[in-house]
């Protein structure tokens, strides 16, 4: 193994090198954990270590190897060039996300969070820096130093994780038998910021994250605080203000109504309200039609059905203006032209049909109507 | 879901261990076992430890047997290691100086069983050299435990099953029943059996012998078995029995004074000196 650079990154308890393979001559990284007298092997370190070597996933951070000595243990990771902050910050407009990207990360970060919990797997620690994004646009669910494996029984769990910010608010009124559901709602935040390019919800300490989550989504009705304590008898609940709820259209004025739609289900204050990982990854939102035309990554879709127009056509105005063996070219001219009117036409029709899906499915939700098949008919294949 | 939740020793593995290779006989290691997962038992009660964090040390404990020689490696250290990290796992961490002052108790009473006179116990001094190679042992241990079990430290109890089955059998209003089940399933961590054999055949040997014991009537003619509900096989479930109710029979002083002076590896490599007749390999 060959060391490229030092501080790849520093976390918490580890620096992480960039290298490569001597053998295979890929770029991995490296990252590089002292054992400590103090406390022995981190358990940080043990838990990724554990569970990271069974999760294989395009869309999880593979660990390939792991060497142990005397003093250190270095993991060796697949390679991704930045995470998910960093590249908000050097591709976002104001660290926005353009729709498309944001659809499309949201995906692989659902796939990936749905590949844990299959595997009895919560992440416990979602947040922007946490999701690493390589060359090719590939999103990956990374740091499973929180992470910890769930059985059948319930059992209680460490109160103590989540970054604050993205931390459930079962989890900050003390629910220490939470389940999937806490990464649903870290994926609903991150979902939130990929499309403001800002955090959602920004608290100082925990008191101060709960009333900045029931500012936007509402403090639930008594009902409802008394059902999520019946479930987790371990939470404490308090007084808390009365703030209605804030739609997140005027939150996120930027965001589509499927978008939008989505996140509400995402963000429910009652964990057992949240979707899981599967049923968000068949959501509207992704299974419905988007003009396929603004797709950027080519390759990854299907070409747009119609041709384009010839881009020489301009030109060859230009000189039958000047040239004097016209009467042929006009006439090709004049086919080209007809040619690309057709096609203006259809894409035209072609758009004017998806704004009416979208309108029918809009309506449909709205009335909490199942949407028409018709509308599933594009999938969202990766 | 494909793979298995938990890992079980090999039948290879279970035909010739490590430490049977190094020409220990296997009812001695089967007690030394035994003996060290008592060991953690009253280190945890001694800890207020919860119990998660202690069965699961106590099934660690017997995996790493399955790859390591007793010759290697002593009950005690292995067995406080196992403590230490089953702890960090189960998210009740252990303060270090804490589990090593427990430790140095129980291994001190251990070995004084085998003098006369009263027990007296001095504690060791704060900055003394005992703390520190108690330190240092439990480190390695703790690392080799990880290393020799690959990372592999996901362990299922079978608590949360046995609740099931209760429910399912209609016990849970025989008190009696549930408690002695519930009893069988710790005393069975003594046993190598989490490592042999599945959660649910196990669960299962406790709940027979609970029933038997308090005569309480079960369907168990063919083809009305209720075990079968539970996808345990008899000959499986009538040898985890057997595993569990080995450890109640009547012992001689001198077999329990042998496992008691034998709880580092040094005591075990002059024990095998001594007794060194059968030594094939070293």
């Amino acid at each position: 193994m060959q060391t490229l650079t030092k501080g790849a990154g520093e976390g918490t308890y580890a620096t992480v090198y960039k290298g490569r393979s001597r053998t295979t001559n890929e770029i991995v990284a490296l990252k590089e954990i002292h054992l400590d007298a103090e406390e022995g092997t981190p358990s940080t370190a043990i838990r990724e270590i554990s569970l990271m070597k069974e999760l294989k996933h395009v869309n999880i951070v593979r660990l390939y190897d792991v060497i142990h000595t005397e003093t250190k243990l270095v993991l060796i990771f697949e390679y991704c060039e930045q995470d998910l902050k960093r590249y908000m910050d050097a591709h976002g407009d104001r660290c926005a996300l353009d729709p498309m990207t944001v659809r499309s990360f949201m995906y692989q970060l659902l796939k990936g969070i749905a590949f844990c919990h299959d595997n009895r797997v919560l992440h416990r620690d979602l947040k922007p820096q946490n999701l690493l994004i390589n060359k090719k646009g590939e999103l990956k669910v990374g740091d499973f130093g929180l992470a910890r494996a769930f059985g059948v029984p319930v059992n209680t769990f460490s109160n103590e994780v989540v970054t604050l910010w993205y931390r459930a608010p079962d989890v900050l009124l003390g629910s220490r038998t939470y389940s999937t559901s806490i990464d649903i709602w870290s994926c609903g935040c991150i979902f939130a910021e990929m499309i403001s390019g800002v955090p959602l919800f920004r608290g100082r300490d925990n008191q101060d994250q709960l009333l900045h989550i029931m500012r936007i989504v509402g403090t639930p009705e008594d009902r409802v605080l008394r059902k999520i304590a019946t479930e987790s008898p371990e939470i404490q609940l308090k007084q808390y203000p009365r703030y209605p709820k804030i739609p997140f259209s005027q939150v996120l004025p930027k965001a589509s109504p499927q978008a939008l739609d989505l996140l509400e289900k995402l963000l429910q204050f009652d964990p057992s309200k949240r979707l899981t990982a599967a049923e968000a990854l068949s959501h509207p939102y992704f299974t419905g039609t988007v003009n396929m035309a603004y797709m950027p990554s080519a390759g990854a879709m299907p070409p747009p059905p119609y041709n384009y127009p010839n881009p020489h056509a301009h030109q060859q105005q230009q000189f039958s203006q000047q040239q004097q063996q016209q009467q042929q070219q006009q006439q090709q001219q004049q086919v080209q032209q007809a040619a690309y009117a057709q096609q203006q036409a259809n894409l035209y029709a072609m758009q004017q049909v998806q704004a009416q899906a979208q309108a029918q499915a809009q309506a449909a939700q709205a009335q909490g109507q199942v949407p028409p098949p018709y509308y599933q008919q594009q999938n969202f294949h990766r | 879901m494909s793979r298995a939740l938990y890992p079980l020793a090999s039948l290879e593995q279970v035909e010739k261990s490590p430490s049977r290779e190094d020409g220990l006989p296997p009812d001695l290691e089967e007690d030394l076992r035994a003996y060290g997962c008592k060991l953690i038992h009253h280190a945890g009660i001694l800890l207020k430890q919860k119990q998660v964090a202690v069965a699961t040390a106590q099934i660690l404990f017997h995996r790493f047997w399955f790859v390591t020689s007793l010759k290697q490696f002593g009950i005690g250290d292995i067995g406080m290691g196992a403590l230490y990290l089953a702890s960090k796992l189960e998210e009740c961490p252990l303060r270090m100086r804490d589990l090593i002052n427990v430790y140095d108790l129980l291994l001190r009473r251990a070995s004084h069983s085998n003098s006369t006179g009263d027990f007296k116990y001095t504690p060791m001094s704060y900055f003394g050299n005992t703390f520190y190679d108690l330190k240092d042992a439990l480190v390695v241990a703790e690392m080799q435990i990880l290393k020799r079990l690959g990372f592999d430290v996901h362990v299922v109890l079978p608590y949360g099953t046995l609740i099931n089955y209760m429910r399912l059998l209609d016990l849970t209003g025989r008190e009696d029943a549930v408690s002695r089940a519930w009893g069988y399933l710790n005393d069975a961590l003594q046993t190598p059996v989490y490592v042999l054999y599945p959660v649910p055949t196990i669960v299962s040997a406790a709940i027979l012998l609970a029933t038997r014991h308090l005569q309480i009537p079960l369907p168990s003619t063919p083809p009305n078995c209720w075990w079968e509900l539970f996808d345990a096989e008899w000959e499986d479930v009538w040898a985890v029995c057997g595993y569990i109710m080995r450890l109640y029979r009547e012992r001689s002083k001198e077999d329990q004074a042998r496992v008691a002076g034998m709880l580092t590896k040094k005591d075990v490599r002059r024990w095998l000196e001594e007794h060194g007749h059968k030594e094939g390999k070293h």
